[in-house]
């Protein structure tokens, strides 16, 4: 990752001189300003679903008289999920390491791994709320299941998002190849699909395990 | 086909949205038929609209800023006119559901369209040319930024004539902002406005926080950076921070609005008091990310305008990210009265006293900077020391308020409406005014004038105070916030006092825009010629007024605070410049229309979700998808400047400095 | 041109790097920590073996072990000084995590502690 190439693009013609800490040294590249933005907003993301939670844990209780965690719960489903989305995590990381490469063929069979790995994911949980909603414990039953449906739903609207995300990539990568801004985006979207896995543990552990206790 | 939207949304039959309308149409079209015939709209196109210069966006922002003034403020004098009206016998002129929708629109306004644009605005245009850059990190994301907060405006604003608006006050406390008690669009209108123009702000913090931290001149080490900037860090890092919890809330408004879930209703399980917390856990961090840009926007006016380096940097820096940090743990102080208990009470008490802390530490380095300086006293000091004045006050009042017992007397009465606009009237409106005129001349190449500045400055204090002192009074008497009818007479020369204030501050308004007139008439008399009016200290001053698209031919060298000012000195004692660098072709982010196109298609989502028109709604989101998809797909992202004209620049700049070295110091 | 190289202090978040053996062996490890992980949760939470106030508390000290699996093996979040403002960002976002999930729920814990009767009992008084 060399900056000489770059240093005329920023007009970078005098030697830095004293040795004063992070960032100072001129504009870091693009390669590493791109990436830190969009780690940025995935923590923003963090404080997001955080809300979701704090909501969650305020009104778990608040059933209405109506069905509550142990009774809608099904923990074989939700580690079969579980699997699924962090193998999904885990080939994608695969993806990463052979794109660096420059491997179309590699890379495009761990993209497609991933993608699949994650609608089974979805589908799980379409199947999951579909048969809750058809029971009668759809969102609008009491504010425990509006909280439910909204914080695992806006885990699954991201994933969606996900997706559509990481067949754009494909395309992009099919028809430019391994470019530094491709690159760049791909990398933005590994980190995004780690951190979705990253919730989803909060999720099974909260909602689904400490949530059916006896 | 139209979901709910029929002739009826049409206010027809109340006359003041009506005229309103009617006037604003014809407004916007005759400057659209003027633009038009002045040939101006392949040049505002290309120079503002479609611009990735951070510059462009800014003076966009402020703009807007400023046209939204007008509106919020029209609000106010009509409340004010109400007040003053409707006493013992006589119910004014605005009946209490046109009432509420003005109250609500005028705060909502202020916050998230005024204030909230006008200081982005700042560090917009400020941030990179103080730390030595060309454009923030992302400069598309930029435009994309201040096109969706445009949108928000225009769906605010069309609610004055297609519809209502909330009833509800500014952050539409359920259950009456649910579906139930506010079937109408009013509520919808303002959760949507806010969720777009939402996500146009965070997209900003990720924009300056990467900035900030990552692209810098070179040498510019942390400790060595202008304190607005640090400022401008802290303010980001708390937008990131609190946005995304406002984006919930609103969303789960909304989910109980049009989707029949249960988070905040009376039915159900529903908890509204879980709204107040979440809602608060965003409000309160957000009047920190309004004041502390405004601190260091005084920050770099008292220091310049004292002839001195700032006093205590390092407790400056300090005591922002304290104030940063500390601002997330005080919200409940916003509803002491709800019923937490006393436990919770005391320590967010506690909590909300600890954080006027820091913030005197900043009064005490702006007294510091000024003792010992030869104190000049621009337009833009005279907010600075307004400043100090007022917003002291208003910061004692909010330590009082900070006390659960004293709050729960006057907790939602008028004494708290008077704490609230002393802090933001004293605190931001000023800074933003001294910001205006201070960083004016950078801007547009001339300086505005200074005797109807001090005008200006006059109205405002003047004003300010007149139209609130009395209502800290009212307040202890009993006056609740946000009424139509006032029942007790004795109120009324209190109520007057306060309308004459208020229309003092309107004739602020008009002289703003009467300097801005004449100042451009007669700007030839005040040109900034060496891009250094003001013997300023940080390196926005460095450049040209109006710099460079580019800013600077050669990333300057930063050898220690005040990066600009060591070099300046250096200069005129040894009457000369630093050594000609040597200059390359510069690469700049390309025009895009990505901004305004995804902000179209996020209107007309944003709408048609409003009026429940599904089609188009959908349509709408699939468009603001495919104009992203067709941004990816493109292969050019810059342009070069060729070094001709870097070299031609930076020459004719290095001539007028040198021409002009003596007449940069004040203190030669 | 220069011979600073800026990136030298600077890695971009979730960047793989050094060799291919090592950056694969990393997810490898990654992986297999936490499908560990997950395991346990999930046989924490069904068994009675353990004390049944802990096993929440057990649950969620798993969760966040298992958060920092993915931070280091899958996102390459480090504490080496080039990754310095990666990882006071993560700080920064786990602080505000915690405020607002502990603030709402000590606040809302006390609020509903100090609400009055509900309508089913005010029925029921009614009713005498």
């Amino acid at each position: 990752m060399t900056t000489v190439s770059e240093a005329p693009a920023v007009g970078l013609t005098h030697q830095g001189s004293e040795d004063t800490g992070l960032g100072h040294r001129g504009p870091a590249s693009k390669s590493i300003v791109v990436p830190y933005g969009f780690w940025l907003f995935i923590l923003s993301d963090m404080v997001l679903f955080s809300a979701l939670f704090a909501t969650y844990a305020s009104l778990v209780h608040a059933t209405d008289g109506g069905p509550i965690t142990n009774q809608l719960f099904d923990r074989k489903l939700v580690a079969i999920e579980t699997l699924a989305l962090l193998l999904s995590s885990f080939v994608c990381g695969l993806a990463m390491i052979t794109a660096k490469r420059r491997n179309m063929l590699w890379t495009q069979g761990w993209l497609l791994l991933t993608g699949l790995l994650g609608l089974v994911f979805l589908s799980i949980e379409l199947f999951e709320f579909g048969k809750m909603i058809g029971e009668g414990a759809g969102p609008q039953r009491s504010a425990f299941l509006s909280s439910f449906f909204t914080l695992v739903g806006c885990h699954g609207a991201h994933v969606t998002a996900g997706l559509l995300w990481l067949g754009t990539m494909m395309a992009q990568i099919w028809t430019k190849g391994f470019r530094q801004d491709i690159m760049r985006r791909l990398l933005c979207y590994s980190v995004f699909w780690h951190a979705l896995d990253i919730i989803w543990v909060a999720i099974f552990t909260i909602v689904y395990l400490i949530g059916t206790l006896p | 086909m139209f979901g709910r939207l029929t002739w009826d949304a049409v206010p027809f039959n109340q006359p003041i949205p009506l005229i309103t309308s009617l006037v604003v149409i014809l407004a916007l079209g005759a400057v659209a038929i003027w633009v038009t015939r002045i040939r101006a709209w392949p040049y505002l196109w290309h120079e503002y609209i479609t611009s990735t210069d951070h510059k462009r966006i800014g003076i966009m922002y402020i703009v807007l800023a400023l046209v939204m003034l007008v509106r919020g403020f029209s609000d106010a004098i009509m409340m004010r006119a109400q007040q003053s009206l409707a006493i013992g016998a006589s119910q004014g002129y605005l009946p209490p559901e046109h009432y509420d929708q003005i109250f609500s629109a005028h705060g909502t306004i202020m916050i998230f369209f005024v204030a909230m644009p006008f200081v982005i605005g700042f560090m917009n245009f400020v941030v990179p040319l103080q730390l030595g850059v060309r454009d923030v990190a992302f400069p598309t994301m930029n435009n994309v930024s201040f096109w969706l907060t445009a949108s928000g405006v225009l769906l605010v604003n069309l609610s004055l004539f297609l519809g209502e608006f909330a009833r509800t006050g500014w952050l539409g406390f359920p259950p009456l902002s649910e579906k139930a008690f506010s079937p109408g669009v009013g509520v919808d209108y303002y959760l949507v406005a806010l969720q777009i123009s939402g996500v146009g702000t965070v997209l900003t913090a990720v924009n300056f926080v990467t900035t900030i931290l990552k692209t810098r001149a070179p040498g510019m080490s942390y400790l060595r950076m202008p304190v607005f900037c640090w400022t401008s860090l802290a303010s980001n890092l708390l937008i990131l921070a609190a946005f995304p919890v406002l984006t919930v809330t609103l969303a789960l408004l909304m989910l109980d609005r049009y989707l029949g879930f249960h988070f905040f209703t009376n039915d159900g399980g529903g908890n509204s008091m879980l709204y107040m917390n979440l809602i608060w856990i965003w409000g309160h961090p957000e009047v920190y990310i309004l004041i502390l840009p405004a601190f260091g926007i005084y920050s770099e006016v008292v220091s310049t305008f004292s002839g001195k380096p700032l006093f205590g940097y390092r407790s400056m820096v300090f005591a922002t990210l304290a104030i940063c940090v500390l601002s997330f743990t005080v919200w409940l102080h916003h509803f002491f009265t709800m019923g937490a208990g006393a436990d919770v009470n005391a320590v967010f008490g506690i909590a909300s006293m600890l954080i006027g802390i820091p913030t005197g530490v900043k009064i005490y380095n702006w007294l510091f900077t000024m003792y010992g300086g030869r104190v000049r006293f621009n337009v833009p000091m005279y907010y600075a020391v307004g400043f100090m004045l007022t917003f002291v006050v208003g910061g004692l009042t909010g330590v009082l308020l900070a006390i659960p017992p004293v709050d729960f007397i006057v907790h939602n009465s008028l004494f708290l409406v008077a704490h609230f606009h002393q802090v933001i009237i004293g605190g931001v409106v000023f800074a933003l005014m001294a910001g205006y005129t201070y960083w004016f001349p950078k801007a547009f190449g001339f300086t505005l004038d200074e005797r109807l500045g001090k005008a200006v400055f006059w109205c405002w204090f003047i004003g300010f105070h007149l139209a609130f002192m009395p209502l800290y009074v009212l307040g202890f008497w009993g006056a609740t916030r946000r009424m139509q009818h006032i029942p007790d007479p004795t109120w009324a020369p209190w109520l007057n006092i306060a309308f004459v204030g208020a229309a003092i501050i309107g004739l602020g308004i008009v002289l703003t825009v009467v300097q801005l007139l004449y100042s451009i008439r007669t700007r030839d008399r005040r040109r900034d010629i060496t891009g250094d009016p003001w013997d300023g200290r940080t390196l926005e001053w460095l450049t040209l007024s109006p710099p460079p698209h580019y800013n600077f031919a050669v990333l300057p060298d930063v050898h220690g605070e005040e990066a600009y000012w060591t070099r300046k000195q250096t200069a005129i004692k040894e009457e000369r410049l630093i050594d000609e660098p040597n200059y390359q072709p510069i690469e700049m982010p390309l025009n895009t229309p990505v901004g305004i196109i995804c902000a179209f298609f996020a209107s007309v989502c944003g709408f048609a979700v409003i009026w429940y028109i599904w089609w188009l709604a959908i349509l709408g989101l699939i468009g603001a998808f495919a104009i992203f998809v067709w941004y990816a797909w493109r292969d050019e992202h810059e342009h070069i400047i060729p070094v001709e004209e870097v070299r031609a620049n930076a020459r004719e700049r290095r001539r007028i400095r040198m021409e002009h070295l003596h007449e940069l110091s004040q203190s030669v | 041109m220069t011979e600073h190289d800026p990136e030298l202090l600077n890695v971009a978040p979730g960047e793989p790097h050094d060799n291919m053996f090592s950056e694969t062996l990393s997810y490898v490890i990654g992986m297999g920590l936490a499908l560990l992980l997950t395991a346990i949760s999930f046989w924490v939470a069904s068994t009675s073996t353990l004390w049944g106030p802990g096993v929440a508390v057990g649950l969620v000290v798993l969760a966040i072990a298992q958060m920092g699996v993915h931070l280091v093996f899958f996102l390459h979040i480090t504490s080496g000084p080039d990754n310095t403002n990666n990882v006071l960002a993560l700080a920064f976002g786990v602080l505000i995590v915690f405020l607002v999930m502990v603030g709402t729920i000590w606040i809302m814990a006390h609020m509903n502690a100090n609400m009055g009767p509900t309508p089913e009992m005010m029925n029921l008084q009614m009713q005498h």
